[in-house]
């Protein structure tokens, strides 16, 4: 393809910018920061699922040498409220609905002051029957979470029918059936989450805070000053490097709100840092499912429909886990050729604790239940599971029930390069299976929200080195490679020129947030637009220099010359210092916004969300061992269409980490929640796989060279994590013939099915 | 408070400190040494890991009063004074094995810990040595690749 | 955390003096891995804490090559016990068992004699212990008393040890010739696990390599305290090893347990692993025998 030719900086396996900080221990990060004044916000949360607050004294706290101030929710505005539901209000009043409630904050000189503080408050509960089933909460005689809400489901358009799912299954020649689950898993951030908080003298406001959406979060911070009767005013957001993010720092947090009432309050730099067990407690989890799904084929294993409901436990508040649906959609109507679809999505309250964004959005729960019943369909009809993936696999120019336009798509050549690592269908030894599972996901941006754009302002000094101010968010995934790049191939420089700055709303232009796999193709297409810009100046002084026209002229490796020209050459920071030192000299400057030509879904949910699609292929091989249910995973392929890889070295870290955090998903993570209560806050309980558990992946790349994307490149971020749960339940059931329809796939699930096996044997 | 003597990375330190500190705290909090890290602070996630008598020890776990009379060596000790980064962080850079960075020094600490004491330790003693540092980001795989690589610079003569 | 003072005496009866002086408000702490965890989770908030690390007799480990008997301080780490050859090789329940206790870090500093006081159901140094019929040396106010290990836990988190008593060290007497042992712990990753359910196995046969002289099932996390399964001893006593009867074995041994659901785990699973391991262990016990 001519499109992929060989580059000079795109391509290639360039260290990240910032790991040699980070490997000499100088990154700063929330943890690390302490400002001049600066005093420890610390919350009390609720010791009750459901109750009434009768009562609050917070003197003998308010009278301990150090502190500062104590707030409840008496002292919070009344339309102070976070989440797009606008339903959770960062310190309760009158009422708990879940164990993470928080209902009071203390500000004090040091954290053991807070922490004490936090002890003396005296807090009277009248506790309330609570309700933790989702299915049970959805009926009319259930107890209500919010009295005011009237009913546990919560408004949401999450429905949709295309074709004509009924008439379908009665013409298809073979029907699938199956209910399933997965659990609550948190993202473990090495870097538990934190946030300072300081106003100036005239009430504006810097928050230094660890969010994977600057723009969105300094909406929301802005939104609590108006609340607080504060207009008018700056909110600046600063972000230190963060310890990690997986869609955990999607939406703003109570801390953050809290710290912002407590500054105000005591008019002192606060800052609150979570502990571990706070950060398992009180931050936000992938949504859990329970899903209903069926699906048909004809006699060839041609699929005729997909028919799923599902219920949602949105818990007590609402955040982005009860927006998951949007994304479920995708693989819903369009993985793999399916006609007619339909789908409905109940997000009921609980008194659980609530979800948020988790790599994947949606797409791995959904993806379990689709790719497993495919592999249950594949049984049913005799065909080979294989072979029935690709006879439905989504093919380039395809646009899918939902008005995804399929542009470049490489699912095909997945489903080759796992097989070419991976022989699904041959022989095997007892106990041993294989399993595949596909997947879509979108990698030109998603339109979720009015805009999915970002901006960058690039400007060059005198010395040919570059600053480019992103509003793209690195938080150890590689935004700052990416963009420097972009930046260095299109001018001519290397990457060591460029300065990537993504740290400071002051500085950096507006972004929809490091999300939905877009940092590559949306933030580098901001990059790229502003470095063209640059350039085509740069060209056109160079041409009247030259006295040749501008595209004659090339830029590379520092040098800007006429190639064949010997006496036509000059470095580039010289042309810059000429073109800057002459009458009516210049500086190079450029700002280039780039919103993708994506389109926000319809009533009926139809609409192009991405620009492209990434697909991919996972292959596992595992080991079951049938007296203990223990399944060992002895070999990976996870092959990916990323259109093109800017940087294989951080591409396959990608794909690394996000399979193993898809194993873990499928294998041994899992909060447990006892009744609203979180019962294995600590990385003792809460299974994380170690170093001891990894396994060699292989990541073969495809590259389709998508025409919208930077160089050709598409999103990669999340679909690592995306098919791995159904490649180990299709693999578990090709070893020992028990289908696990519930995650996590423990030992004692898989004995349990087969103990079940044998006992109707 | 109590007076410790202890080397730190190559110097003698004498430091006057609380009984009850954990060497975590008298490292970051009151000597500004912010590259050890905390992640958990129960000694099951290895972000705070340091060396103490040639020994990965979780500084979270551990009396700064124990300290005393004992040789550490932390994250910031470990580049040469003219800046150039030892062979196990250079190789943690250019082989992927950092992507968030938090748990970076705990576990390039852990590594060095282990070759130092076993130059030609296999995959599976690095995998043995290394499963107390939990990472969230690489899937261990490049964490594993850079130590392999780091082992063998190392024995080809490279600084130890 | 609470501040205390931290006392570094040099002998046991320093040290055992010292707590008399402040009984109630000290407590000894050796490597601390637990210890400090309690304080930072205000679980205990002593305003002294005795330290055991610089007493030298507590650190003591070696073989007493004419008895045979083993001595392990009960300051001797996890690590100098998973790094000696002598215990890699004579003693493979020993080290099957403290090999994975926690990370390396932990294993660095976290002693014997501690995981043995810290007396959790799970505690993995305790099972090759009580199999290997290891002895604890106790000193305190009123002098010297020894205890089997087996004997040393009466509820989780509560040992026989009295206010004021330091375990000194264990004393494992020397091992019949035919011995084999093996320990796994059993859980859902491989490393830093909190054991679903631990089992230990040491057999010894007689000289027909056939004839069990000696069996000790030992099995963690299995009720509230480590404890021997000796219905499932019994029957393999006197009779010839196979793998049958291992799994007798492994049924009774699974009766015998008080194992109960928790977070952790469900019963009927525990259960289910008993079964087996005993008679993988003690199958591990019989290769073990046949390649010495």
């Amino acid at each position: 393809m001519n499109e992929l030719k060989e580059l000079s900086i795109v391509g290639k396996r360039i260290p990240k910018l910032d790991a040699a900080k980070k490997a000499m221990g100088r990154a700063e990060y929330i943890q690390d920061i302490k400002l001049p004044g600066m005093v420890y916000g610390k919350i009390l949360y609720s010791k009750y699922a459901h109750a009434n607050i009768v009562k609050i004294d917070t003197s003998r706290a308010k009278a301990l040498p150090g502190v500062l101030c104590i707030l409840t929710g008496d002292d919070v505005p009344k339309k102070m409220k976070m989440g797009f539901y606008k339903d959770n209000p960062p310190l309760k009043k009158g009422k708990v609905c879940s164990f993470r409630d928080e209902v009071a904050a203390v500000a004090a000189t040091t954290p053991e002051i807070a922490k004490k503080a936090l002890d003396m408050i005296e807090i009277q509960y009248e506790e309330l029957p609570g309700i933790f089933d989702p299915e049970k909460a959805m009926q009319p005689d259930s107890p209500l979470v919010h009295d005011y809400h009237k009913t546990n489901v919560l408004n949401l358009p999450w429905k949709l029918h295309y074709g004509d799912v009924e008439k379908a299954e009665k013409e298809s020649a073979f029907v699938v059936e199956e209910r399933f689950t997965t659990q609550w898993v948190t993202h473990c951030c090495l870097g538990t989450s934190g946030a300072i908080a300081l106003f100036d003298s005239n009430n504006n406001l810097t928050i230094h805070t660890n969010t994977q959406i600057p723009s969105l979060a300094q909406k929301d911070f802005l939104e609590s000053l108006k609340a607080m009767g504060i207009e008018n005013k700056r909110v600046r957001v600063i972000k230190p490097i963060i310890g990690g993010g997986f869609g955990s720092k999607l939406d703003s947090y109570a801390y953050e709100h809290v710290a912002i009432l407590l500054a105000h309050a005591c008019r002192r730099p606060v800052k609150i840092q979570f502990d571990r067990v706070e950060e398992f407690k009180a931050t936000s989890t992938r949504q859990p499912t329970i899903i209903y799904i069926k699906q048909g084929c004809d006699k060839n294993g041609k699929l005729t429909f997909r028919d799923m409901r599902m219920v949602l436990d949105n818990g007590a508040y609402t955040s982005w886990g009860a927006t998951t649906p949007s994304v479920m959609m995708m693989p819903i109507t369009s993985l793999y050729r399916v006609e007619n679809v339909r789908y409905e999505a109940k997000c009921v309250y609980t008194n659980n604790t609530y979800s948020q964004a988790f790599r994947g959005y949606g797409n791995p729960q959904a993806t379990f239940a689709i790719e497993s019943t495919l592999d249950m369909l594949a049984e049913k009809a005799g065909i080979d599971r294989v072979q029935i993936r690709r006879l439905n696999r989504n093919q380039p120019g395809d646009v899918t029930p939902q008005g995804f336009k399929i542009s470049s798509c490489g699912l095909s050549e997945c489903i080759d390069a796992v097989e070419k690592e991976m022989v699904i269908n041959g022989p095997k030894e007892k106990g041993i299976g294989y399993g595949i599972a596909s997947l879509i996901h979108v990698g030109g941006g998603a339109r979720i929200y009015k805009s999915d754009g970002c901006g960058a302002i690039l400007k060059m000094d005198d010395y040919g080195k570059v600053d480019i101010f992103t509003g793209g968010t690195d938080m150890g995934q590689g935004m700052d490679n990416i963009t420097a790049q972009i930046v260095a191939e299109e001018l001519g420089l290397l990457v060591e020129d460029i300065n990537v700055v993504h740290s400071d709303t002051d500085v950096c232009p507006w972004d929809v947030g490091a999300h939905a796999s877009r940092s590559t193709f949306v933030a580098g297409n901001a990059a790229l637009g502003a470095a063209k810009k640059v350039k085509a100046v740069i060209l056109e002084e160079a041409a009247k220099t030259f006295g040749v026209s501008p595209d004659q002229i090339v830029m590379k490796a520092r040098n800007i010359f006429v190639p064949g020209d010997a006496e036509k050459t000059m470095t580039i920071d010289k042309l810059l210092r000429k073109v800057h030192f002459s009458p009516q000299g210049k500086m190079l400057m450029a700002d280039y916004f780039y919103d993708p030509d994506n389109e926000n879904m319809g009533k009926d949910m139809k609409g192009n969300m991405s620009v492209t699609y990434a697909f991919g292929a996972h292959g596992v091989k595992v080991k079951v061992d049938e007296e203990t249910g223990k399944v060992t995973v002895l070999d990976y392929v996870a092959a990916h269409d990323v259109g093109r890889a800017i940087n294989p070295l951080l591409l396959e870290g990608q794909v690394y980490g996000g399979v193993l955090m898809g194993l873990g998903y499928a294998l041994t993570e899992e909060v447990v929640v006892r009744d609203g209560k979180t019962m294995n806050a600590n990385f003792r309980d809460y299974k994380l796989f170690t170093a001891k558990d990894a396994i060699k992946i292989k990541a073969p790349v495809v590259e389709t060279y998508d025409e919208f994307g930077p160089f050709g490149a598409k999103g990669i971020g999340e679909p690592g994590c995306v098919p791995t749960a159904p490649a180990i339940a299709n693999a578990v059931y090709d070893a020992v013939g028990v289908r696990i329809t519930t995650l996590p796939i423990t030992p004692e699930k898989v004995l349990a099915a087969l103990m079940e096996k044998k006992k109707n044997h | 408070m109590t007076i410790i003597n202890f080397k730190l990375n190559g110097d003698q330190i004498e430091y006057e400190i609380k009984d009850h500190w954990t060497l975590l705290h008298l490292l970051r909090e009151e000597m500004g040494l912010i590259g050890t890290k905390e992640g958990c602070g129960n000694g099951e996630c290895g972000a705070c890991t340091v060396i103490v008598d040639k020994l990965a020890i979780n500084s979270c776990l551990y009396l700064a009063v124990d300290a005393d009379r004992k040789t550490i060596e932390t994250i910031e000790g470990l580049a040469s004074t003219d800046g150039k980064l030892h062979p196990l962080q250079q190789s943690f850079v250019d082989n992927g094995g950092i992507q968030c960075g938090f748990c970076s020094p705990g576990m390039i600490m852990s590594s060095k810990a282990l070759l130092d004491s076993n130059p030609n330790a296999s995959e599976e003693e690095v995998k043995h040595a290394l499963a107390g540092n939990i990472c969230r980001c690489t899937g261990y795989v490049q964490i594993l690749e850079s130590v392999e690589a780091a082992k063998k610079h190392m024995a080809g003569g490279g600084q130890s | 955390m609470k501040p205390f003072k931290y006392l570094t005496p040099a002998t046991v009866e320093e040290a055992v003096s010292l707590y008399g002086q402040h009984s109630e408000t000290a407590k000894y702490i050796a490597g601390g891995t637990d210890v400090i965890v309690k304080l930072k989770d205000e679980w205990m908030e002593p305003d002294f804490l005795i330290s055991l690390k610089k007493i030298e007799e507590l650190s003591e480990f070696r073989k007493n090559e004419n008895t045979g008997d083993l001595t392990i301080g009960a300051t001797v780490t996890h690590a100098i016990l998973e790094k000696s050859i002598m215990i890699q090789k004579e003693y493979p329940i020993i080290y099957d068992a403290v090999s994975n206790i926690g990370s390396l870090q932990v294993r660095n500093v976290g002693t014997i004699g501690g995981n043995l006081i810290n007396a959790v159901p799970s505690a993995d140094g305790a099972i090759p212990m009580i199999a290997l019929d290891g002895v604890a040396l106790i000193q305190g106010p009123s002098g010297e008393r020894s205890v089997e290990v087996k004997d040393l836990f009466i509820e989780p988190y509560k040992t026989v040890l009295k206010p004021g008593e330091i375990l000194k060290k264990i004393t494992i007497p020397a091992q019949a010739p035919r011995t084999g042992s093996a320990y796994i712990k059993f859980g859902r990753r491989a490393a830093m696990e909190l054991p679903l359910i631990g089992i230990g196995v040491l057999l010894s046969l007689d000289a027909d390599l056939e004839t069990c002289v000696k069996a000790r099932i030992v099995l963690g996390v299995a009720g509230p305290t480590p404890m021997r399964a000796y219905e499932a001893e019994k029957l393999l006593v006197g009779k010839k090893i196979t793998e049958d009867l291992l799994r007798q074995a492994g049924e009774k041994a699974a009766d015998e347990s008080k194992v109960r659901d928790s977070v952790r785990g469900s019963a009927w699973h525990r259960k289910e692993m008993i079964r087996v391991q005993v008679r993988r262990m003690g199958m591990k016990c019989m290769d073990i025998i046949k390649k010495n």
